[in-house]
């Protein structure tokens, strides 16, 4: 039996939104620590881990582990249903054919409740092994969701240089090329712009900015971003939520050819 | 070939070449048949050179452990084994109907009739397997020949299982030859040491396997045609291929069975020699052998099997049928072990081309039978049912498919490494 309810639907809302763009179906693993998702896109070349820990609901009860099976856009045609600031509450039974979802708008006394059909999905698990990133980049998420957009007109993807001096995103088209540099700064009265660059050794790697682009829809979630690379390994990009919770995606990099 | 068996009781074998009659009811009415008898008689061929002093005893079956009869000539040191010939149909009821005829020697029997269609046939049989359990059983566990102690013939006797002391009993008979002969047995398959007045034996495998290979292509030599054709015709055959061969040109007919020759009188009777039936049907049935071999290899097999092949193969279905009905399993395994290994290559090449050949003559015939014309209609309904299925399902899934889905679906990700590759499954 699993009952977990949320304060606002748009933390869930948002999550789901991101991730449906990127997989079609995946399951929801439930278990007393919290709800747990991984899934890799069609081609294999993106992951998406998302954990929502048990403190992060209010209250969260689930006795037994339990896999919901769920296909995200109906998951998410589910939640369009919800407000923004509606308690989410989901409930499933221990073997559940289907996920109750309870929207509660507590100003205007309005209560609605969905049941999704679950389905039977069979999915990999990988291991993620914790790595130490050569560059861990800080920054706001909707800076980062500016630079993914603006480059997408000139390419395809994207180079992510990490030096002492800052942070550059390039990229080289058929029309021309272009670049953003991001400096290191902390304001202290605006935290949320804080721009951080951790480095050990200086990389540069370069990915396809469709998948990046489809990864910013996590930006409502947080408003800081954190990017994580190394040589070689995939780019983490990871949206980082109160309580240890986290909605973070993979991607592998490009390498050889550019075309 | 049947196994050895005698089931006969001991009142069966009192007389030779038949048994004894049962009763004499028939004396009084001539329509009164006598009482079943409880033991009917059984009907045995028996060796013709044995001496009055000829027994049957209980013996325990080297190869079964089972008691079993032997018919043992303690004079000649000579053993037999019984071998029942079953009927071949066993359908038909058969029954031996037995008349003697009138002779200065015997005396005469009571023609009478016996209703097991048995006939038990007592076959020469090699002391030797009788002395293997108690030669190789002793040392089972140590195959290594030097583990095996030396011991002399009697201690080797002792082993040998005598519950009846039927074996005993003919040891001991008077001018009995049968110590003699088990020595001589004893001596092929062992290492000898003279001690004195005394020889000591050790068993040694590589002379048994020896021996039994010796035996096994004796009997290759000239095995009975119900075998020939089941295990080395049938065994050897490749599938017949599909393809038609240049057709040789039919061998110019020769002078002697020519038609006009063989319809006159006086030919017929120069073919008597090469047909039986010459002499009655003179044109059909002198001609046919000489011309109707000639279209047959039209449809070729793939590959035919070469004569040394076949010797092999006839080699080693005696080597398992002697290994098989006379040796103590766990000597099977030891025999076939010490059997040089290069034996049966050429064989084994043989037999596992032709594995793959029938293997793939198997898929070819399965294609002629998917392909046939009747399961395709019936097919038909099926197929189409199906692919309407599939393509709802496939709506169905597009629906349920993001725009953003869609879109990666169409990203270049050459250049790009599974994250597989990165990440371990867990």
């Amino acid at each position: 039996m699993l009952e977990a309810r949320l304060d606002t639907a748009n933390l869930f809302k948002s999550a789901v939104d991101a991730i449906k763009d990127l997989v079609q179906d995946c399951n929801f693993d439930c278990n007393d620590s919290g709800i747990a998702l991984q899934a890799m896109d069609n081609s294999h070349v993106a992951l998406v881990s998302m954990m929502l820990k048990a403190e992060a609901f209010s209250p969260f009860r689930c006795d037994r582990n339990i896999a919901l099976g769920v296909n995200l856009t109906s998951l998410t045609k589910v939640l369009r249903a919800a407000g923004r600031d509606d308690t989410l509450t989901l409930k499933a039974e221990d073997a559940p054919d289907v996920l109750n979802l309870v929207f509660e708008a507590t100003a205007q006394d309005r209560i609605s409740e969905y049941d999704l059909k679950l389905m039977d999905i069979d999915q990999e698990h990988l291991g993620i092994p914790d790595t130490e990133y050569a560059a861990t980049i800080s920054m706001p998420s909707a800076e980062f969701k500016r630079i993914t957009t603006d480059l997408m007109a000139m390419s395809e993807s994207v180079t992510i240089e990490a030096t002492k001096d800052g942070v550059k995103f390039s990229s080289t088209g058929d029309i021309g090329n272009g670049s953003i540099t991001l400096r290191q700064h902390t304001p202290v009265d605006k935290p949320n712009e804080t721009v951080e660059i951790e480095l050990s050794e200086p990389v540069a790697l370069t990915f396809s900015l469709k998948y990046l682009t489809n990864f910013c829809k996590a930006q409502p979630l947080s408003n800081q971003v954190k990017l994580c690379l190394s040589a070689e390994v995939p780019l983490m990009v990871e949206y980082g939520l109160e309580g240890g919770s986290y909605l973070r995606f993979y991607l592998a990099p490009k390498i050889g050819d550019e075309e | 070939m049947a196994r050895t068996r005698s089931k006969g009781g001991p009142a069966s074998t009192s007389a030779d070449k038949t048994a004894s009659t049962t009763a004499k009811a028939a004396s009084t009415s001539t329509f009164t048949l006598p009482a079943e008898s409880s033991n009917p008689p059984k009907l045995f061929v028996l060796p013709k050179n044995t001496s009055s002093s000829v027994r049957i005893i209980t013996l325990e079956n080297p190869r079964y452990g089972n008691p079993t009869r032997y018919l043992v000539c303690p004079e000649t040191g000579s053993f037999y084994e019984f071998t029942k010939a079953a009927p071949p149909n066993k359908s038909t009821p058969r029954s031996w109907l037995l008349s003697s005829e009138k002779s200065e020697k015997e005396p005469a029997l009571e023609s009478q009739t016996i209703q097991s269609p048995d006939l038990y046939l007592a076959t020469p049989y090699d002391p030797l397997f009788l002395l293997l359990p108690a030669l190789f059983k002793s040392s089972n566990s140590k195959s290594d020949n030097q583990q095996r102690q030396y011991l002399s013939l009697d201690d080797y006797l002792d082993l040998i299982p005598n519950t009846d002391r039927h074996f005993s009993e003919i040891l001991t008979l008077p001018n009995s030859l049968i110590e003699k002969v088990l020595e001589a047995r004893l001596a092929s398959v062992c290492d000898l040491v003279e001690m004195g007045d005394d020889t000591m034996y050790r068993p040694n495998e590589s002379k048994l396997s020896a021996i039994i290979l010796s035996k096994a292509s004796k009997m290759a030599e000239n095995l009975p045609p119900s075998m020939e054709e089941k295990f080395i015709k049938k065994a050897l055959e490749a599938p017949v291929m599909g393809v038609v061969k240049d057709q040789p040109p039919p061998p110019p007919p020769t002078s002697t069975s020519s038609p006009e020759e063989t319809a006159s009188p006086s030919a017929s009777e120069s073919q008597s020699t090469v047909t039986t039936s010459s002499g009655t049907t003179p044109s059909t049935a002198v001609t046919t052998p000489a011309t109707e071999e000639a279209p047959e290899p039209t449809f070729a097999p793939a590959i035919t099997a070469s004569s040394a092949t076949i010797s092999l193969q006839r080699l080693r279905t005696s080597l398992n049928f002697i290994l098989s009905s006379y040796l103590p399993p766990f000597l099977s395994k030891t025999v076939l072990s010490s059997l040089p290994s290069e034996t049966f290559t050429e064989l084994e090449e043989y037999l596992t081309k032709l594995s793959k050949l029938r293997t793939e003559a198997a898929a070819s015939r399965n294609i002629d039978i998917n392909g046939g014309k009747r399961a395709r209609d019936e097919d038909d309904d099926e197929r189409l049912e199906k692919k309407r299925k599939m393509e709802q399902e496939e709506k169905v899934k597009k629906a349920n498919t993001s725009r953003g889905v869609k879109q990666l679906a169409k990203v270049n990700t050459a250049g790009m490494m599974k994250l597989s590759a990165f990440f371990k499954k867990a």
